[in-house]
């Protein structure tokens, strides 16, 4: 197996449009959270929204743009010069091209014929290609739709390719826009929170809804090496599970979860005790923060006493497809800095979620490792462990 | 556990299909050429299509589960069924170690439409929580699991004409990384009003009703589910089940633009992985669209000596994202090694090889 590692990472945020602006604000308490603007939903009962200050262009959807972007900063000028075929591209998706078909039914509703873009058009994986065409890339390509774990287990598919040699580098992540299905869907499962969501507290009512994108590349050891690249952290393994529980909550005692961050510790060969950090699902859930709590214990055992959790959730609500890149994305820059972002407005911890979960500040410490979690509808569930870089 | 390509073998198919539910069927089907297009039920859209207008899942899916159920998750339901019958397992038995990968292009949009239209309609109190949370593609991954017990690793992709390639790529990975020790690989689509709405107003249907390979006019669509139970060859030894087929190798090249000519430069590549073959039968992608008609007339081109391809799609139309229909067609005819071409109108171009096609089981 060929050792994985991190060697960009690009963030377009509610907070900034760019990786290391987002970085600063997150450790210095700040959420990218305020009043809804992109849609116009006055009946709906939660006004506030994580949402960018980019916008869609005449022939890019906006997640296409903020995936471009991300792109970009990510590549940091670096053009691959290996064979095209062993360059790809592995997407997760969740809302992606929604927005699309739902003009076109509301056109057609209104009685008129509607602007009939090309399905491709409405389709994410029109991302994946836009990436890919702008790489220059010709291996292997795909858009996952797991919901909410999509783009965390598009990453888990470039370390493994990665791993078997198959590739010289791969860019993963996911982009996600707002829209008024996710919406209306989630306030009408009452998951939906009119104040700022706090999750891991005891009065958590819910999630808010962001949109963003993070690109992570991911080369062998070997690339990174012989182009002098930057490292950030090194990828070690996934694990993924689905909890045959119920369509939307999760399993109650975090069977399935904690099963699948085991399967990531045992694809990484790591200890329990060897994780200083789970960057967290915490959606602000009643159902999901205390279940994953219990998932954490369950998988670390004693261990889980001593890490650090931490969710992103706080800072940019809940960006869907993108949310797990975006988990990601925190777990790789507090491997590299040793700095835990928080979890911002928990005065008051739920007692099921008895763990360390930064509260409201951002924590100095030493972190090693760090695991990755991202559950979806379906009871899909991802989790992802990435390593301190020190240069071995 | 580490196993080569030419050690997953297919152990059990299942398949929901215009022409009826059931290998049977489909294979009276393909052998006939008979198109199964027709006027659609208004409930699926205005227009010709192939419709599963048989389907039954009675005496499979609980009928309190069906009302909750969109239809690529009904499709993909009862093609499981019949797969893990197939095969000869009993999922409730292992689901610890059996993974899901599900491709699709509508899977979520059907649910999507119904739960959108009366929100536009009404406002909020038009929003149904029981229909949302078939909104995600991945619904269909979600109620297999429930219904069979499923607790492995799960993805769905929605990689245009082919994403049940996409799918099979990721179970035989999972497979050999150990994650699993059996796979099931679903490709399931269903019709609905606001597809067939999109693609005549995008000018993609075949307005003649009937069509034809190489013509340009167009596809018509279709839609049903295939279900493919994917193992180790040792496994499926110690379970004494006899293979359907090999899955000889699997390629898969991408465009480097969105060219007609990349994308044919990515099939020829993505064939050309599969080694120096001599197929004796050839399944292929064609559905009447100049995009991919045209792509499969540049392979068949480069491979003078190969057998004509057959084009299952001219039969049961055009599932938009799965694909699956092209790997079920292989599987229903005796074969020693069957090349499968699935060109996608971008992103990913796969080819398949399949060998010792059997349809005798013991």
């Amino acid at each position: 197996m060929k050792r994985v590692v991190v060697t960009g990472l690009g963030i377009v945020s509610s907070l900034a449009p760019n990786r290391e602006g987002t970085w600063s604000a997150m450790l210095a308490g700040k959420d990218g959270l305020g009043p809804l603007s992109r849609l116009a939903l006055p009946l709906e009962p939660a006004q506030i929204a994580g949402q960018v200050g980019l916008s869609a262009a005449r022939h890019q959807t906006l997640c296409e743009v903020m995936a471009l972007v991300a792109l970009a900063e990510a590549l940091e000028g670096y053009r691959p010069n290996s064979d095209p075929g062993r360059l790809a591209v592995f997407q997760g998706a969740g809302t992606s091209g929604l927005p699309t078909a739902e003009a076109f039914l509301e056109e057609r509703l209104a009685g008129r014929r509607g602007r009939a873009a090309e399905p491709a058009y409405q389709s994410p994986c029109t991302v994946t290609d836009a990436l890919a065409h702008h790489l220059g890339a010709t291996g292997p390509r795909s858009t996952v739709m797991n919901a909410c774990s999509s783009s965390l287990l598009a990453l888990g598919q470039a370390w493994e390719r990665l791993a078997a040699g198959e590739l010289d580098l791969a860019v993963a992540g996911g982009a996600e826009n707002l829209c008024r299905t996710t919406y209306a869907g989630f306030s009408c499962l009452k998951a939906v929170d009119a104040k700022k969501c706090r999750p891991f507290s005891r009065d958590r009512a819910g999630l808010n809804l962001g949109e963003g994108a993070v690109q992570v590349v991911l080369e062998t050891l070997d690339a990174a090496r012989a182009r002098g690249a930057t490292i950030y952290a090194e990828v070690l393994g996934y694990g993924a599970s689905m909890d045959a529980h119920h369509p939307t909550a999760p399993h109650p005692e975090g069977e399935g979860a904690a099963r699948a961050m085991a399967m990531a510790l045992h694809a990484g060969r790591l200890d329990p005790s060897d994780v200083d950090l789970v960057s967290a699902h915490g959606t602000a859930t009643p159902a999901n923060d205390g279940a994953e709590c219990l998932a954490i214990r369950r998988a670390l055992g004693p261990a889980a006493d001593a890490v650090s959790v931490t969710s992103t959730k706080s800072q940019f609500g809940h960006t869907l497809g993108a949310a797990g890149a975006f988990g990601a994305a925190a777990a790789i820059l507090a491997l590299r800095d040793q700095v835990v972002s928080p979890t911002l407005r928990l005065e008051d911890a739920d007692p099921l979620c008895d763990l360390d979960c930064t509260p409201k500040e951002a924590k100095q410490r030493r972190v090693r490792a760090a695991l990755v979690n991202a559950f979806a509808f379906g009871g899909n569930n991802t989790s992802l462990l990435l390593r301190r870089w020190e240069g071995a | 556990m580490s196993t080569s390509a030419t050690d997953l073998v297919i152990t059990g198919l299942g398949l929901v299909l215009p022409c009826g539910d059931g290998i049977e069927a489909a294979r009276i089907s393909l052998a006939s050429g008979q198109p199964c297009f027709a006027t659609l039920p208004e409930t699926l859209g205005q227009g010709r299509g192939a419709a599963c207008t048989a389907f039954n899942p009675a005496g499979i899916i609980p009928p309190m589960q069906l009302r909750r159920l969109d239809r690529p998750s009904r499709f993909a339901w009862v093609a499981a069924h019949q797969a893990f019958q197939d095969a000869g397992l009993n999922p409730r038995t292992m689901g610890e170690r059996i993974a899901v990968a599900v491709g699709t292009l509508t899977g979520g949009s059907e649910a999507s439409e119904a739960f959108m239209r009366p929100y536009f309609q009404r406002g909020p109190e038009g929003a149904s929580p029981l229909v949302f949370p078939n909104c995600v593609a991945n619904a269909a991954s979600g109620h297999l699991a429930l219904a069979f017990g499923l607790k492995g690793p799960s993805a769905t992709f929605v990689d245009r004409e082919n994403a049940a390639f996409a799918a099979l790529e990721q179970a035989s990975r999972w497979l050999r990384l150990g994650l699993a020790d059996v796979a099931l690989v679903i490709g399931t689509d269903g019709l609905f009003p606001l597809l067939l709405d999109v693609c005549r107003g995008a000018r993609l249907l075949d307005r003649s009703g009937d069509p034809e390979i190489g013509s340009g006019r167009g596809f018509l669509p279709g839609e049903g589910a295939q279900a493919f139970l994917l193992e180790s060859r040792a496994h499926a030894e110690a379970r004494s089940v006899t293979p359907r087929a090999t899955l000889g190798a699997l390629g898969v090249r991408s465009a480097a633009d969105t060219s007609e000519g990349a994308r044919t430069r990515a099939l020829l590549d993505a064939t050309a992985t599969l080694g120096d073959v001599q197929p004796d039968a050839r399944i292929g992608g064609a559905n009447g669209l100049c995009r991919l008609d045209a792509m499969e007339s540049a392979l068949a081109a480069a491979h003078p000596g190969w057998p004509k391809a057959t084009h299952p799609k001219r039969l049961w139309g055009e599932f938009g994202g799965s694909g699956g229909q092209l790997l079920a067609a292989a599987l229903l005819a005796p074969a020693e090694r069957i090349v499968v071409t699935a060109p996608a109108s971008s992103g990913a171009q796969f080819a398949a090889l399949l060998e010792g096609v059997r349809l005798e089981r013991s």
